[in-house]
């Protein structure tokens, strides 16, 4: 991971808000996160977790009260860091009276664009997002969905290095999630060496689009690296279900490992290989019988949000991304 | 510079939407049909007192575009969060400041010229006595010149403060900026002189563009004069919106 290049770098950044004369609330704390290029990486927490606060940092639209953030290796909120982002806010809205092409144009004008380059990317970019039908129409009679889209292709009109959305699923109905993470997928496989950056509490979200997931609580980074690798570690466990058990091995069980009685047999899950071998073993040797043992996934959620190892992790600086 | 225009033309447009710039174009008409009836209840001085209130309900009408127009356009991009997609281009703070700024003014000034333009038609159509076209447009420029400092007022307060206090301390700058010689032939007090006038430094004297008396006894003004007026209005835009960049630059857009 250290030979990738890192299209963001978050060092030691702290940022306080001032709440009265004398008081400061910490949004984010001695945040070191470093994203690398070409990735999906979902930013997750709950609302108030320091997630949008790290976003506007990054933009420069709010500056850290310590810590240096770098864009691509351009300090964050340059002029020529934000010409290689495009950004899509939370509920995004548009001035209403105007029409979704013009909206384009005036974006990608703001980026440099104009002549023959503009009209291409405006086409391409409204063929992207499917709003090719409404492009004459006024925002003001957009969808939810519709304004989303358009949102995005804003984002794209540079055709970005890195791709930042905050809560881009935010506010809209199954349908118009499954549109946007389908969008957010062929922006991704169009654009392989874009970096997409996007923040979102809902896990799902992340599960299905991203490689790589930061979790934030309460502005400290709890963890961050590969899903894969986080699912392969920490998201497997084995499910025993066994008979004819002596009195001491089930109480044992019942004690360590939470068994309970079904009408299998008792039923009870170990964390990993070594504990399963030492369990059938114990159990072949006192004379009970097998009768099923399953590998288990758990979901994202009950691995990032189990109050399990991950609340006093300290993340490794290289190992954002997985490492 | 070509990024600050496109912001402008965006903000035209977005004046030309905006119902209450049409509440408040609606209510300048109102007060010149007034200042029209007001005028013809005179005997002998009907272009004159028509006049009077014309120019009275243009400065009146242009003052409270600029105060909640201002806001309207700076605070809306805030608090809708649409700012934060032009911010997150390749544009200063600056840039955007001016653009807003630029297509605000463009607008008052045509507005004002506008509101100029029938004042003379309506002095020609039902005024008699003496009148003059000149002394008409010099004054609506300068009030034009005028509705753009506190234009710029407006934004300095903006980029730090709601919506109540910018109104409240344009409104002030602009009472104070007429009312500086009340207030120096008022005060005592060495200590408060010595106060007020360091306060005179940064307040504008908005009485340099009042010629209000002067045109509605058909008298203009030099025009060099006038020239020298709109250059002093040119200083006071520059420094209020220095002001409200420096603000704008080093704030925090949480939105």
């Amino acid at each position: 991971m250290s030979t990738k290049v890192i299209d963001i770098s978050i060092n030691e950044v702290t940022k306080e808000f001032a709440t009265g004369i004398f008081k400061k609330k910490l949004a984010v704390d001695k945040l070191t996160l470093d994203i690398p290029r070409g990735q999906i990486v979902g930013l997750l927490g709950a609302n108030g977790s320091g997630k949008s606060t790290t976003i506007k940092m990054i933009l420069g639209f709010l500056k850290p009260t310590h810590g240096q953030i770098f864009v691509c290796d351009q300090p964050a909120g340059t002029r020529q860091s934000r010409s290689l982002i495009g950004y899509l806010p939370e509920n995004p809205r548009f001035q209403k009276f105007l029409r979704g092409e013009y909206i384009l144009n005036y974006y990608g004008r703001l980026y440099g664009l104009g002549g023959k380059q503009l009209t291409q990317q405006t086409d391409h970019m409204l063929e992207l997002v499917g709003l090719k039908h409404a492009r004459a129409e006024r925002v003001g009679g957009y969808i939810k969905g519709m304004t989303q889209r358009l949102a995005i292709a804003q984002a794209l009109m540079n055709k970005p290095k890195l791709l930042i959305f905050d809560e881009p699923m935010s506010g809209l109905d199954p349908l118009g999630r499954m549109e946007i993470r389908d969008l957010i997928r062929a922006i991704h496989d169009g654009m392989p060496d874009t970096t997409i950056f996007f923040s979102t509490h809902i896990l799902s979200d992340v599960e299905a689009l991203c490689s790589s997931v930061a979790l934030l609580k309460k502005g400290v980074l709890k963890t961050a690296c590969e899903i894969n690798q986080l699912m392969v570690q920490d998201g497997q466990f084995y499910s025993i279900v066994v008979t004819d058990l002596n009195q001491t091995l089930e109480t044992k069980y019942r004690a360590e490992h939470g068994a309970t009685t079904t009408s299998l047999g008792l039923s009870f899950n170990v964390e990993s290989v070594d504990i399963l071998t030492a369990r059938l073993t114990e159990i072949s040797r006192t004379g009970g019988t097998i009768v099923s043992v399953n590998t288990q996934r758990r979901g994202l959620e009950e691995i990032l949000f189990s109050d399990r190892k991950y609340e006093n992790f300290q993340f490794p600086r290289q190992a954002a991304g997985g490492a | 510079m070509t990024n600050s225009l496109r912001i402008a033309w965006v903000a035209i447009q977005e004046l030309l939407h905006e119902k209450v710039s049409y509440l408040l174009i609606g209510f300048a008409l109102f007060s010149l049909g007034m200042s029209l009836v007001f005028g013809q209840m005179t005997y002998g001085e009907q272009a004159k007192l028509t006049l009077d209130f014309m120019l009275g309900a243009t400065q009146i009408s242009m003052l409270l575009f600029a105060i909640f127009m201002g806001i309207s356009l700076f605070q809306k991009e805030l608090s809708m969060g649409s700012i934060s997609m032009i911010l997150s281009k390749p544009i200063s703070r600056a840039s955007f400041l001016l653009g807003k700024y630029l297509g605000q003014v463009c607008m008052q000034f045509l507005i004002t010229w506008m509101m100029g333009l029938m004042t003379c038609l309506f002095c020609l159509r039902f005024g008699t006595g003496s009148f003059s076209a000149a002394a008409v447009f010099q004054t609506v420029t300068l009030i034009a010149w005028e509705a753009a400092i506190i234009t710029a007022v407006t934004y300095a307060f903006a980029v730090n403060s709601g919506a109540v206090v910018t109104s409240l301390g344009a409104a002030s700058i602009f009472f104070i900026g007429h009312g500086r010689d009340t207030v120096s032939s008022n005060l005592r007090e060495t200590s408060d002189l010595i106060l007020w006038n360091s306060a005179k430094t940064v307040l504008p004297d908005l009485e340099i563009f009042n010629m209000k008396a002067l045109a509605s006894y058909s008298q203009s003004i030099e025009w060099n004069e006038f020239f020298l007026a709109s250059c002093y209005g040119t200083v006071c835009v520059a420094f209020y919106l220095a002001l409200a960049v420096l603000f704008f630059s080093r704030r925090d857009i949480a939105t």
